[in-house]
């Protein structure tokens, strides 16, 4: 035990002092707080005035009416109106490029007839903009076509009234106090993070197991130490670091997601509105939540782990390590790539398969879990399931581990690992 | 006669066709220093390998100061330093050597403080804070000698440990286990250099193509084939061929070497080197030299395992597990 320790102290120590470590470590909040500032920065910020002009070919007086009810419904655009006339577009264009203009829009009878228009300026690319003024556009010629059949404009005004749906999770016959939005968040980041973690780890232990092999020196350590301990120490020293820099980003994402709190307008309300920039909040994430997802995350990183340290012990380049971890990259891909449906559905089959499935609950369990409550027969049939399997897979990989750290040369094919496995 | 340190009892290892070694036996008297000797491709590193319980012996059997489980187990009395060298590049110096102190049972302040004591001593002391990859092969090859002596083992094992150091570091290497061994450690090295065997062993055991060929104290191995060689020189007075007629007679003489400055006779079977000194002083000839000598080490080595030795070459010795 004292052996494994040793083993477990190195791979921490050794890891921790990289450079690699204290980049990602710090970068990871950074990059999230960074997001954050990013858009407290976008929604603080009012978006620029924008001077537009409308072309009007129309007939009626549908022309001179859209430009005072556009300005009025878009304080930030300023909007005259020009007469059609067959050079007016170019002549426009010119006023563009000039950026006396930032637009304009084409108007003729057949934008309230058919309901087309055109709009050509250097601001098209501006979702919000377009948004905004398709928005805006959609509904005045709505309302005037139904006054044009004599509809009264209250009433028009009354009936234009949006319904806005208000989202809240409930878990335990209580409000959770969770939006969608915040519980769909919630999802994609553990997804996300459980992905990349075990899959950072995973490798980690893998080109451990690999440096070793390749610089001959577990012969020495073999010499001394059981190859399973050896193993264990790896697995559990990369785990530990792992473990500390998932508490640094999840620490410092609950700090963020106060701060962003008091910095973000409008608060918790600040998902309400589409097409506005801003309003982007870090989901409160409940302590259930976390302690299923670091279950999960232990768990599942054990379960790869072990399959990383045997891919590298049967690998003897770099380059064949990589190609041979490509179909565990893939397997531990499937939950991950799934997620949506997931959400989509928390308690379907492909959820409820994914829940049970030892390889992908790891990822699958917290991201339904955090979508909706899964039943607690579930939940223990999905812990045992995976509890046995990484025993088992543990014991496998370790076979493999014996045999396969002191082998150089050719990767052994399946029959091969089966006879390793299978070794007295 | 007290238990061996290391008993090893017909062990075989056969790897995918071939016999790597073939029902070994070998018996390691405390405080001897014993060389393992042999050709490339002979056994020697899978005979070590078996004894370390890195690779299990198909059959047969390997003791360990006289108890019985594993290597493994009794690793804080032994010192391993296997054929192919290996540190973890990106460590600090000091950091390996108490890592792989700490994998032999010994806490890590004792460790700190000898480690030190061994880096200064072979003059690593600037050097304990670099990474090891930093440091020259031969300034490697030293650190990995003092993580294989560091924990004070009773018995040391070292698989080529001469190979690819300079003369200056190979003399240190060799006063270490010349004191080592003064001590009353026990040391088994391989080595296919028999000059080095020949200054360091007691103790040998020479193996050609899995086999041992022959084993004893040195100077025993030496007794067995020696006397039978006479050098001898001529004072340049002539009678030249009368010692030629002399050394044609089969009887007498198997082989002569002549070296220019002298020849060497190696005596016929039965044959006796007085005999042929009586005919040549009889003959006339006028002797400067006339010398019964000790075979080297290497002459024995060659004459036991030539022909194998050749042969056994083309398989190579990093057998696969």
């Amino acid at each position: 035990m004292r052996k494994t320790f040793a083993v477990i102290r190195r791979e921490f120590i050794e890891r921790v002092r990289t450079r690699w470590f204290w980049v990602g470590t710090i970068l990871g909040p950074l990059l999230m707080a960074g997001l954050i500032g990013l858009q407290v920065l976008l929604a603080g910020r009012k978006a620029g005035d924008r001077s537009i002009a409308i072309v009007d070919a129309t007939t009626t007086g549908f022309g001179q009416q859209l430009t005072t009810q556009l300005g009025s419904a878009i304080a930030r655009f300023h909007v005259t109106r020009i007469p059609h006339a067959p050079s007016t577009p170019d002549s426009l264009l010119g006023e563009v490029e000039a950026k006396h203009l930032d637009g304009f829009l084409l108007i003729s009878d057949s934008t309230l007839e058919f309901g087309t228009a055109e709009y050509r300026g250097s601001n098209v690319s501006s979702v919000a903009d377009m948004e905004q003024l398709e928005g805006a556009l959609r509904r005045l010629v709505f309302a005037a076509r139904l006054e044009r059949r004599g509809i009264d404009t209250l009433l028009v005004q009354q009936a234009e009234i949006r319904i806005r749906l208000a989202t809240h999770k409930v878990s335990g016959r209580k409000l959770t106090g969770e939006s969608g939005t915040q519980s769909f968040l919630t999802g994609f980041g553990m997804a996300i993070l459980l992905f990349v973690a075990i899959l950072i780890y995973g490798v980690n232990v893998m080109s451990s197991v690999l440096e070793e092999k390749t610089t001959k020196i577990v012969e020495v350590l073999i010499s001394s130490l059981r190859p399973f301990e050896l193993m264990l120490g790896k697995v559990i020293g990369a785990g530990a670091v792992g473990i500390v820099q998932l508490t640094v980003w999840i620490v410092s994402a609950k700090l963020l997601s106060g701060a962003s709190t008091r910095l973000g307008p409008g608060g918790a309300g600040g998902f309400g509105s589409p097409g506005a920039a801003g309003g982007f909040q870090f989901p409160q994430i409940p302590t259930t939540t976390l302690i299923i997802f670091v279950l999960y995350f232990l768990l599942g990183y054990f379960l790869y782990a072990a399959i990383y340290a045997a891919v590298g012990a049967m690998s003897s380049t770099e380059a064949e390590a990589r190609q041979a971890q490509v179909p565990v990259q893939l397997l531990l891909m499937i939950p991950y790539v799934s997620f949506f449906g997931i959400l989509n559905d928390p308690n379907g089959s492909l959820a409820v398969w994914m829940t049970l499935i030892p390889f992908w609950s790891p990822i699958a369990t917290p991201v339904r879990w955090g979508a909706s409550p899964i039943p607690v027969v579930e939940l223990v049939a999905s812990l045992a399931i995976l509890l046995v399997t990484v025993v088992v897979v543990t014991w496998v990989a370790s076979r493999i581990y014996r045999v396969g750290i002191l082998m150089t040369g050719k990767r052994p094919n399946l029959k091969e690992l089966v006879r390793w496995v299978r070794a007295a | 006669m007290p238990e061996p340190i290391v008993a090893v009892d017909r062990i075989t290892k056969r790897f995918s066709g071939h016999t790597a070694v073939d029902a070994l036996s070998l018996s390691v008297a405390p405080g001897t220093i014993y060389g393992l000797l042999g050709p490339n491709g002979a056994g020697k590193t899978t005979a070590i390998r078996m004894i370390m319980n890195i690779i299990v012996p198909d059959e047969g059997t390997v003791r360990l100061f006289g108890a019985h489980g594993t290597g493994r187990d009794q690793s804080a009395r032994i010192g391993f330093l296997p054929e192919e060298r290996g540190l973890y590049p990106k460590m600090r110096v000091l950091d390996v050597l108490l890592f792989l102190a700490e994998t032999k049972g010994v806490d890590r302040r004792s460790a700190r403080i000898k480690a030190t004591e061994w880096l200064e001593r072979l003059g690593l002391a600037d050097w304990r804070m670099r990474k090891v990859s930093d440091l020259s092969k031969g300034m490697q090859q030293k650190v990995q000698f003092i993580s294989t002596v560091l924990h004070e083992p009773d018995l040391l094992i070292l698989d080529e440990p001469f190979s690819g150091l300079d003369p200056v570091n190979s003399q240190v290497l060799r006063d270490t286990v010349v004191e080592w061994g003064r001590r009353g450690k026990t040391i088994v090295f391989s080595t296919h250099i028999m000059e080095h065997a020949e200054k360091l062993c007691d103790n040998v055991c020479i193996i050609a193509r899995g086999k041992k060929l022959i084993d004893g104290p040195l100077s025993a191995v030496k007794q067995t084939h020696g006397g039978r060689h006479v050098a001898i020189a001529f004072d340049g007075s002539g009678g030249d061929s009368a010692a030629a007629a002399v050394l044609a007679d089969r009887t007498l003489v198997a082989k002569a070497n002549d070296y220019g400055q002298y020849a060497e006779l190696e005596l016929a079977p039965g044959a006796d080197a007085q005999e042929i000194l009586r005919r040549l002083v009889g003959a006339g000839v006028r002797l400067s030299r006339f010398e019964q000598v000790e075979p080297t080490l290497t002459k024995i080595f060659i004459d036991l395992v030539g022909p194998d030795a050749a042969r056994a070459a083309a398989v190579p010795e990093t057998a696969h597990a």
